[in-house]
């Protein structure tokens, strides 16, 4: 199966990582507008053709999936170029700036016979596919509330805030904070559903050039209900991922491998915060550990994106239907849209 | 003559302003748009044009006028990403304005990174090695960075028949700047010192920037690539010792033989860390070997081509780098402190009180 990527930046090195380690596959192109970007992607990864403009690519590379990895703005018109050459898509989130845009590249997907993946990494981390498992097993029983929080300081002055180059995420309704609300909804969706209503806080609490710093939404969806947070002022950085079940609930850091459930225990419910606490401490100590040694070795917190990648070539392969679907990227972009700034959403 | 400068605010850049000033050159000195120049004191005659190479639609404009260009300009911080975008495709977008105007003298700063120490036998000079793709991938993204900046500029300077200097300085020292990566590991307020006898390549900031405004004036400097070292370099040992009494700092030095460490970094990297992506630069064999192998560096070439040799020598150095401070520095940005008043106003009892 040939791939080719389009925008040779920081992800990009993660996707082609990844694809280096696949059967079957082999990396045809690196297009990017410049050509040092290109060449020294191309070169790195030992790709062997390399290009500035994405249609002369896609015609001479012809390539079976291209990974649309710019920045999201331009996603729109490159991943339909890729569709109306006959190609998989796999884009990165957020996959457009608009509802409608998506929606348009979902149906000259199907109508192609085509699959448009948008990459929802965090869905495939280990930690979320072990509470999945365990939700899935019948443990937690009905799944009824997530919260998902992302504390990130995306306030200096070298990232989405930089005061000189203007982050492209800042075109987008919410600013920065708009380029994690695929992981917020993803999440969300996974273990509660389709959302029915959505409660959003947008608010600005220092001074930078981010036009919202911290973010809050209370969901309610078919399956249970939903909080989802973005704060760039809360620190250390984490992930958090907590679900809560009838019988046991689950808390998760995704940006580290800690992972934790308590549950029932056939202990005298006086016991029952003791042998909890007891049990918590040795799974933390287990995965101080774990953090470590992924420090150095591997995609780190970007295994699910791995993982993602890996299921999804298994699929396009077999001719199985891929980890994530249609249904799944409009139902998740329809929660994105319901998040958005209410003076923003269509 | 007028000069064009990238990074004019930089470390590095307001000292090329000032020399070149002192040469009787005009200056435009290129900035980013939130960069704060008040404090560096420069005359009404230069003049700054603001424009943030990653970003900046019309860069054009900057070289209205100009004969030379001195590119100093890179992203020195963040993630191997950022450099490349900052340094390289920046580098890109500069040439291209410089392509179209009638500018055709460009000197650049490169830098001693680009040379591959692991091949190098003894002496650094010109004629050393330099790192190999794909070989050069597996190095920091500030190396990456600066060697394909060198790579895309002499594209550009042999595509439209440019007269280009390549400086390549080694550890530039100076005031605020006194510690270097070649100082081996700090731990606190300790050092571990490796090689402690090994000489540092190292230019002082205002001998550094002497070059530079030499480079940009003299005709013989065109087409040349000059290593830029004051000279031999002071051995590791001396120079902490001269850092930590100038910086007025206290700790304890632990002096480790270079062969003891590189042989125990090898050793660990063959075995423990032999399939790691995320390795610290010091527990990796190639990049330990850039930061502290013992070699002989070399300015000859700068000597003899440009008849150099540095206004300051190394005592002087260290006068201009640790006494009190001679010129205007920019004013720390902190801010003001914190309210001191908790806003937290009904803290239950269990509360530790502060």
């Amino acid at each position: 199966m040939k791939a080719a990527l389009i925008g040779a930046g920081q992800i990009a090195k993660q996707h082609l990582s990844c694809l280096k380690t696949l059967p079957g596959v082999e990396l045809t192109a690196i297009c990017d507008l410049s050509p040092a970007a290109a060449e020294a992607t191309a070169e790195r990864y030992g790709v062997g053709t390399w290009f500035t403009d994405h249609r002369a690519m896609l015609e001479k590379a012809r390539p079976d999936v291209v990974h649309v990895t710019t920045p999201p703005t331009s996603h729109f018109g490159l991943a339909m170029d890729s569709l109306d050459a006959g190609a998989h898509v796999i884009v990165e989130k957020p996959a457009t700036p608009t509802f409608e845009q998506l929606d348009r590249l979902v149906r000259r997907a199907q109508q192609a016979g085509r699959h448009f993946i948008e990459d929802y990494n965090y869905i495939f981390n280990r930690a979320t596919q072990e509470i999945l498992r365990r939700v899935e097993a019948g443990d937690f029983g009905a799944v009824t509330h997530v919260e998902v929080l992302i504390c990130l300081d995306i306030l200096g002055p070298d990232g989405f805030a930089d005061p000189n180059s203007p982050h492209p995420a800042l075109t987008l309704s919410g600013g920065a904070i708009a380029d994690f609300l695929p992981h917020l909804a993803s999440l969300a969706y996974l273990f509660v559903g389709p959302h029915r209503t959505a409660e959003t806080v947008w608010a600005k609490r220092k001074s930078s050039v981010l036009p919202f710093d911290e973010f809050r939404a209370v969901l309610d969806a078919e399956r249970g209900t939903a909080t989802v947070g973005f704060s760039s002022n809360s620190q250390p950085d984490a992930f958090w991922l907590r679900v809560y079940g009838e019988r046991m609930q689950a808390s998760a850091n995704l940006f580290e491998t800690r992972l934790t459930f308590d549950g029932p225990r056939t202990v005298p419910k006086p016991l029952r915060p003791f042998f909890s606490g007891l049990e918590e401490g040795r799974a933390i100590r287990r995965a101080a550990l774990a953090t470590l040694l992924r420090k150095f070795k591997g995609p780190g917190t970007y295994e699910g994106l791995w993982e993602l990648l890996g299921r999804t070539y298994g699929a396009l392969s077999d001719g199985s239907a891929p980890p994530v679907t249609a249904i799944d990227v409009l139902a998740v972009n329809r929660i994105v849209e319901a998040l958005k700034p209410k003076e923003h959403r269509q | 003559m007028r000069a064009l400068v990238t990074g004019a605010n930089g470390f590095l850049g307001r000292h090329v302003v000032t020399s070149l000033l002192a040469r009787g050159v005009e200056v435009r000195a290129l900035v980013r748009p939130a960069a704060r120049v008040d404090a560096l004191g420069w005359p009404s005659s230069v003049e700054v044009f603001r424009a943030d190479l990653r970003a900046s639609r019309e860069l054009k404009g900057a070289f209205e006028g100009v004969d030379v260009l001195l590119h100093l300009a890179a992203v020195v911080s963040g993630g191997e990403d950022a450099q490349f975008a900052g340094t390289v495709v920046g580098t890109e977008r500069l040439l291209n304005a410089m392509a179209a105007s009638a500018c055709r003298r460009l000197v650049l700063c490169s830098t001693f990174s680009v040379y591959d120490f692991s091949s190098t036998r003894r002496v650094l000079d010109e004629d050393s090695p330099l790192h190999q793709a794909p070989d050069v991938y597996a190095r920091d993204g500030y190396t990456i960075a600066k060697w394909w900046e060198e790579r895309v500029t002499r594209r550009f300077a042999e595509e439209h028949r440019w007269d280009l200097t390549v400086l390549r300085p080694g550890f530039i020292w100076g005031r605020d700047r006194g510690y270097l990566a070649a100082l081996g590991q700090q731990f606190g307020r300790h050092h571990l010192v490796i090689g402690p006898l090994t000489r540092i390549p190292m230019t002082h900031v205002e001998n550094c920037a002497d070059v530079f405004a030499l480079a940009a004036t003299d005709p013989r400097a065109r087409g040349q690539t000059l290593n830029v070292v004051d000279g031999p370099g002071e051995r590791i040992w001396t120079y902490l010792s001269d850092y930590m009494r100038g910086s007025r700092q206290t700790g304890w030095r632990l002096p480790v033989p270079y062969w003891l460490a590189i042989s125990a970094v090898r050793l660990g990297f063959a075995t423990v860390f032999r399939r790691a992506t995320k390795v610290p630069s010091i527990l990796t064999p190639r990049r330990l070997e850039a930061m502290l192998k013992p070699l002989h560096f070399e300015n000859r070439r700068l000597r003899e081509t440009l008849e150099w040799s540095p206004p300051l020598d190394y005592q002087h150095c260290l006068a201009r780098t640790y006494d009190a401070a001679p010129i205007a520095t920019e004013r720390s940005q902190a801010g003001s402190v914190a309210d001191s008043k908790s806003p937290y106003k009904w803290r239950n009892r269990f509360s530790k009180s502060s």
